[in-house]
């Protein structure tokens, strides 16, 4: 009983110490003290009186929503005596491999500047800062020379990486055996099973009305699709983040989902959420970083080039080169195994660098968000809640490493034949799903699939979906895929998914595959 | 109430195994590990706090003397204590561990610790949550963790920065 409590204990005031640096905090003060004029609040009862009026004015729902978000995003505390690293990651073979990863980047990045004879970071001239703030929203059509520019690495490198991870403590041998994992992950964390997963997504069930199953057009709405955007109005008029994330696991109304991510993800736009914006567009306008570079080229190949997401391609400059500047994403460093890169300035050793990290999923947000800070805070949180675990080596259940192996121990345990016959020909089966987990399916499903897959992300705080869905694709296409003699003809069965109906595919492989 | 670290001398680990221990045929699933206490005064002991490499269960057992007159007796205080859930996942593998004395009446012990933890002791599922009041008045009552939060600062950062106005960067440090 004992060691309970004082757990609850320690988590209470990690809480508190977070929150009290927060906005929140200095306005729930300020109202604190302006409540003091009302005639309800007595001396004699003033802490019950307050805590009443907070509870009736909706402050007390904004507190709760915050520590609701503190708990979702930050590990509980562990034990007193494990170092911080051990909160990044427990495992330190993974911590190693994640350590060796990131110096091979900046090994990268670092040869790319002494070769090319460009600084890692400068301050720009006085003309190019007004040249700059004048193409502010039109970024897209500057077309510099981006050609000696090369990526720091593609999604096949990590992949290699994660191959190789192994454990000193597994016995695993060299000849195959029974305890050789026939897939390409080898390390043995522990994944969820179908029963589990089952458990799990238990709002995904056949007998749950879904939002992408449910509303489709033969389906009169009155069955489900009225009453569900009915209680999403009234979720969002409660302005509940708890209720918002249990409503959002059966899909979010289109005309809701803005607001409803917003909710869960406990942003509000205040004036200094603004200002905070237009000060990191500021660090934009005066300093030059390599990334930069690297960020234009990138979403030069990708997103100006699809059909869906071009016509952001402006916002995507603007909502990525102020995120390489965001400090404050450094305090999700504390959960996630990777750590920046620090740099010396003048011989002293100091100021931490940008996150190096593999350019992230912005374009579909932009479908949703369209005032840039709103956009900009509603990416950074995604980023620092879920996307950035699956650009970094660790062993979270959600992590990239415990997805690709709950991939492909779903494949095998359910579609062994396909599975086998996939291996025999070359084509294992994670080097063609690996590619659609990193980048949480996105530039791979068509839009309105992507974000109700998204819906669930947030639903169930988790990225397990992304393994699940990958597997049942998969299942999906079984039949041609037991047909192909080659990796290049497997890669072709599953080149195209902007067709698939995600939810369809995600309930009959949870629910209706006879296994 | 501080606490204080017992001095310790801990042995090397010795396999479990019939015959002969050289042969590599089969790896031992149980060692043992035998804990000493240098020190000559009696000590109450509170916890006893270890990292864990990929054990899975635990037992402690302890040789109590309780008189001068009456033979030292091994007894068992811990019986197969799960450290690792699924002992063949990575589960628990490195994890920190604490194990507590009980609200069982304490009794010094000489040389050797005892730790007088129930044998079938089990890991209490939390039925419910725990009353408000009751856990704010604890919270309250835990002055000293209040007063650290009050003396410390925020964890919130203030922005960004500048250092001798100077942001020229030629190479990224690998330390």
């Amino acid at each position: 009983m004992l060691q309970e409590e004082s757990d609850l204990s320690l988590v209470i005031a990690q809480i508190v110490q977070k929150l009290k640096g927060s906005n929140l905090y200095a306005q729930l003060e300020r109202q604190a003290w302006a409540s003091l004029q009302r005639p309800e609040i007595k001396l004699e009862s003033l802490k019950e009186d307050i805590k009443e009026f907070f509870k009736l004015s909706g402050w007390e729902k904004k507190l709760q929503n915050a520590v609701y978000s503190e708990l979702n995003v930050f590990p509980l505390p562990s034990h007193p005596a494990a170092p911080p690293e051990h909160l990044k990651e427990p495992l330190v073979y993974m911590r190693k491999a994640q350590g060796s990863w990131e110096k091979r980047i900046l090994k990268s990045l670092n040869s790319m500047c002494t070769e090319l004879s460009i600084p890692l970071a400068r301050k720009r001239p006085v003309g190019e800062q007004k040249e700059l703030l004048n193409k502010w929203n039109e970024m897209g059509t500057d077309e510099p020379d981006l050609s000696l520019f090369r990526p720091v690495y593609a999604p096949k490198d990590f992949l290699e990486v994660l191959i190789n991870l192994r454990n000193p403590n597994y016995e695993n041998g060299d000849s195959l055996s029974f305890r050789t994992h026939l897939g390409l992950i080898q390390v043995p964390l522990k994944v969820k099973g179908i029963p589990e997963l089952k458990e799990f997504f238990v709002e995904l069930g056949l007998t749950t009305g879904q939002l992408g199953i449910d509303d489709s057009t033969q389906v009169p709405p009155e069955l489900f699709e009225n009453e569900h955007v009915r209680i999403g109005q009234k979720v969002l008029a409660e302005q509940d983040s708890a209720a918002a994330q249990q409503y959002i696991r059966q899909g979010s109304p289109t005309a809701l989902r803005a607001e409803l991510w917003a909710l869960i993800l406990n942003i509000s736009s205040q004036p200094e959420d603004i200002l905070y914006y237009e000060q990191l567009k500021t660090n934009v306008i005066q300093h030059d970083l390599l990334v930069d570079s690297l960020i234009y080229k990138d979403v030069k190949l990708t997103a100006s080039n699809d059909d869906y997401y071009f016509v952001f391609e402006d916002y995507l400059y603007q909502v990525l080169l102020c995120f390489s500047r965001d400090t404050s994403v450094l305090g999700h460093f504390a959960y996630n195994s990777a750590s920046p890169p620090k740099s010396y300035i003048r011989g002293k050793l100091g100021l931490e660098e940008y996150a190096v990290f593999y350019p992230p999923n912005v374009a579909p947000l932009c479908f949703l968000y369209h005032e840039p800070s709103k956009l900009y805070q509603i990416f950074r949180e995604m980023y620092v809640r879920f996307f950035f675990r699956l650009h970094s080596i660790s062993s979270h259940p959600s992590g990239i490493v415990s997805l690709c192996l709950l991939f492909e121990t779903l494949l095998q345990t359910y579609l062994p034949q396909l599975f086998y016959h996939l291996r025999e020909i070359g084509a294992q089966p994670l080097r063609i799903s690996f590619k659609w987990m990193v980048r949480a399916f996105s530039g791979y499903l068509a839009t309105d699939q992507l974000l109700l897959l998204w819906d669930r992300i947030l639903g169930y705080n988790s990225l397990e979906i992304l393994a699940v869905l990958a597997a049942a694709v998969f299942a999906f296409r079984a039949v041609n895929l037991m047909e192909v003699t080659s990796l290049a003809a497997a890669e072709a069965v599953l080149a195209d998914l902007s067709t698939l109906k995600v939810m369809p595919l995600l309930q009959i492989f949870l629910f209706a595959t006879v296994t | 109430m501080s606490r204080v670290s017992v001095p310790c001398h801990v042995k090397g680990t010795v396999a479990l195994q019939v015959g002969d221990v050289r042969t590599s045929q089969g790896r031992p699933g149980v060692l043992v590990i035998d804990v000493t206490f240098p020190s000559v005064a009696p000590f109450e002991l509170q916890e006893i706090m270890f990292k864990n490499y990929y054990t899975a269960f635990l037992s402690i057992r302890v040789r109590q003397h309780t008189s001068t007159h009456t033979p030292a007796k091994w007894v068992t205080c811990l019986r197969d204590y799960c450290l690792m859930p699924d002992p063949h996942s990575e589960e628990g593998a490195q994890e920190y561990v604490s194990l507590f004395k009980h609200q069982s009446p304490s009794m010094t012990f000489p040389k050797w610790l005892s730790h007088p933890v129930p044998c079938d002791q089990s890991a209490p599922l939390i039925e419910g949550l725990p009353e408000p009041s009751r856990v704010s008045s604890e919270v309250q009552q835990m002055w000293a963790l209040t007063e650290m939060i009050r003396a410390s600062h925020t964890s919130t950062r203030i922005g960004r920065f500048d250092v001798d106005g100077c942001y020229d960067l030629n190479l990224l440090s690998y330390t």
